[in-house]
């Protein structure tokens, strides 16, 4: 186990490194730098700001100087969206936010779509279960920006006005932003845990517990459920990464003042220690949750050996 | 003559069958006999049987149909409507897809004209008397010097209308109907001399342009980018995953480690990055090369959409490849490639002839349900404008662009929405149905 853990951590490791790598070059690629879109100034002014901002030296020691930074937990300042703001300080500021809402989104995901597997499942067959199947089946068909934008249209004052239009950080601004982006997880994981529950109501030992006379509902709960959670566990790795990005939409339907609108907006600025730290950031984030996830599936399930190469 | 057998569905010979039995029955067949014998059914392939299958599947071949629809609406239609994605129609902008007839129009602007106090008096009461009620003094004091203040026109309840609440209780108060498809007015008068004018049936934007072809057109950005990526990844993902599956010890253990590391990446980052750097990049290659064969031709495609299939096809050949090496492994122990490899065959050959064409089910399975990831990915990245870059179209950018006016035109937001998430569904269900006809075993 410990040599697992240690592999799987030098190996997210790398692969931030290699996200910050690629990050840094793709970014000094695009054509075009981050002072033209002010009154044009003139190609000494250029020289003189992209010697301030560090910019004029070879870019595999900017690079360099930056990793060296990052190991301070430095990420320079913004040159452009918000001049000499540390991009820490704008991390600090907009990620709750959106946080907030991928937690909340997540949550109400697993709270209601394993339950909604679970009764499809046990009612095979059924119209419960053909109606489940086509309310999920149309769910993972619409992109996370048709939900959002078709909610705040029906529900924001469009036909009728329940929530309200701009994002003041109430909890009924909330609402919205949270269902729309909850709503594709909520039915894939309905998916997963309908085939999962199927695949552990047909084991053998289910047919032990009918055998020896328990009630359904502890049949279900304690033997059924149980096993049919840990697929939905290894999907809920990934799906952070998802709601993440999902975020970004939503973010910029409901006009949510997140770190994802933010980093969406930093490209097209050319804002390189914004664009960084926010990617830096949240690929981290999103490698830290696929490995707590992965450990968390070997703790659930003793019987995964994944030292030796899965199961 | 007795029986055959002894009684009713046993196997037991009956004696008396036997000592009945004469010369006759035991004369060689002639050929006609032989003939009968020989069972008339052809031995059906694995493609007959799956479509056989597949044919049977309601909602897949619903879902076939479906998209069969869409294809022709996204590749015949622009060709049948008059108007091209990036025309500007001048004096037809922001229309609605109704429209009301010159007639009613004049009728309309002649109506919310501001009444002179009297007039309005008059009119109050006639509604009124109508009604079955009666004005009162003050009521009538109100209503004139509201109209006298303003020269606006009240509603039954007093209230002063103005701009579009005015125009809309005109509407309904005169029973006018609008009609359907959008006209510009200048295209109505030319209608009444007689000229045949294509409607907008899902109206122009603030720009004049039609929405039905531009809607169409981003649907067939959607279908293209959706099955190239597909193929994309099907190429680099079979390559890979066939040569990691097929060499195995330590060729595999390298380019595994690769693909845990690509897995892991974050891919929407990236993807948004690189679909920027390369469609900045190939916008600079074509200016600089006008002329070239090749900057033309990145030119045609368009360089957004390229840089797209770049991003597509460097990060997401890894669930292919995985899907593939799993199957080749199996595959690779079977008799005939041990004989294949006895009769000296080289490995690309086996990997070629006998390797990929047994999981050509899955691979197929697999392509398609790339197809709707495809258009998921194209349509959210044009929706934070990063896909595609005006003047084209995609449903993901039109349903950006219809943010700003969402509660006016709300229709703008509709049209590609719906049809992007019905694509997308019947992609899915198509997939599902493909699956469960040449996999049987995975069905669910």
């Amino acid at each position: 186990m410990a040599k697992y853990v240690v592999k799987r951590v030098l190996m997210a490791l790398l692969t931030i490194l290699l996200v910050a790598c690629i990050t840094f070059f793709l970014m000094h690629a695009i054509p075009g730098n981050p002072w033209l879109s002010d009154k044009s100034p003139s190609p000494e002014v250029i020289a003189a700001l992209n010697a301030k901002h560090g910019l004029d030296k070879p870019l595999h020691i900017q690079l360099g100087i930056y990793l060296k930074n990052l190991l301070h937990l430095d990420m320079g300042t913004s040159i452009k969206m918000q001049k000499n703001y540390p991009v820490i300080n704008i991390i600090k500021e907009m990620f709750p936010v959106s946080a907030k809402i991928g937690i909340i989104a997540l949550l109400w995901a697993v709270a209601v779509g394993v339950p909604l597997g679970c009764i499809a499942a046990y009612n095979r067959g059924k119209p419960v279960d053909s109606v489940l199947r086509i309310v999920c089946t149309v769910g993972i068909s619409m992109p996370s920006f048709v939900t959002a934008t078709l909610l705040l249209f029906t529900l924001c004052g469009g036909l009728a006005q329940v929530f309200p239009t701009m994002f003041d950080g109430s909890w009924q601004s909330y609402v919205l932003p949270c269902f729309s982006l909850g709503f594709y997880p909520m039915c894939y994981i309905s998916r997963q845990s309908r085939a999962a529950m199927l695949d552990a109501i047909n084991q053998e030992y289910i047919k032990t517990a009918r055998a020896k006379g328990l009630k359904t509902n502890k049949i279900i709960f304690k033997h059924a459920l149980r096993n049919a959670l840990i697929p939905v566990i290894t999907y809920l790795g990934p799906q952070v990464a998802f709601t993440l990005s999902g975020g970004f939409v939503v973010e910029k339907v409901f006009n949510i003042p997140g770190l994802g609108r933010y980093f969406v907006q930093a490209i097209p600025n050319r804002d390189y220690p914004v664009i960084m730290g926010t990617t830096i950031f949240l690929a981290t984030f999103i490698v830290l949750m696929n490995l707590v996830v992965d450990l968390l599936y070997k703790l659930v399930d003793p019987r995964i050996n994944l030292a030796k190469g899965g199961k | 003559m007795a029986d055959k057998y002894k009684h009713m569905g046993s196997l037991q010979i009956n004696d008396e069958y036997i000592m009945g039995l004469g010369d006759a029955d035991f004369a060689p067949a002639d050929k006609e006999e032989k003939a009968n014998f020989i069972a008339e059914r052809k031995s059906i392939s694995y493609w007959a049987d799956a479509w056989r299958r597949l044919r049977k599947n309601t909602v897949a071949m619903v879902a076939a149909a479906v998209l069969i629809l869409i294809f022709l609406f996204a590749f015949v239609g622009p060709v049948i409507v008059p108007y091209s994605y990036d025309e500007f129609n001048a004096g037809a902008e922001n229309l609605h897809p109704w429209h009301y007839s010159l007639e009613d129009q004049a009728r309309l602007a002649e109506a919310t004209q501001a009444l002179d106090p009297d007039e309005a008096v008059e009119q109050a009461r006639a509604e009124a008397e109508k009604a079955g009620k009666k004005l009162t003094p003050i009521e009538e004091a109100k209503i004139r010097a509201k109209a006298k203040a303003s020269g606006q026109i009240t509603d039954e309840e007093g209230n002063v209308l103005s701009g579009d609440e005015l125009n809309a209780y005109m509407i309904k108060k005169l029973g006018i109907k609008a009609k359907l498809g959008g006209y510009s007015n200048k295209e109505l008068e030319r209608m009444a001399n007689g000229e045949k004018v294509f409607p907008h049936l899902f109206g122009t934007d603030r720009n004049g342009r039609d929405l039905m072809v531009r809607t169409m057109v981003g649907t067939r950005v959607s279908m293209i980018v959706g099955v190239f990526a597909a193929l994309l990844v099907l190429i680099i993902g079979a390559v890979y995953g066939s040569i990691s599956g097929y060499c195995g010890g330590k060729v595999d253990a390298v380019m595994q480690r690769i693909v845990e590391v690509i897995y892991s990446i974050p891919e929407v980052l990236v993807i948004l990055l690189i679909s920027m750097v390369m469609n900045e990049t190939l916008k600079g290659f074509v200016n600089e090369n006008r002329g070239n064969v090749l900057a033309e031709l990145v030119n045609l495609l368009g360089s957004n959409l390229i840089g797209m299939f770049i991003a597509f096809g460097l990060l997401y050949w890894v669930t292919m490849s995985r899907i593939i090496r799993g199957q080749i492994i199996q595959l690779k122990e079977q008799e005939y490639v041990t004989a294949a490899r006895a009769l000296g065959a080289s490995g690309g050959r086996i990997i070629k002839r006998h390797l990929l064409p047994n999981c050509m089910g899955q691979i197929v399975v697999t392509t398609c349900l790339q197809i709707p990831s495809a258009i998921f990915l194209e349509s959210f990245l044009s929706f934070l404008g990063v896909g595609v870059s005006a003047p084209l179209a995609s449903l993901g950018s039109m349903a950006s662009d219809a943010l700003g006016g969402l509660y006016t035109y709300p229709y703008r937001l509709f049209f590609p929405a719906i049809i992007l998430s019905v694509m997308i569904l019947s992609f899915n269900l198509f997939g599902d149905g493909l699956r469960d006809a040449l996999d049987p075993r995975l069905k669910k």
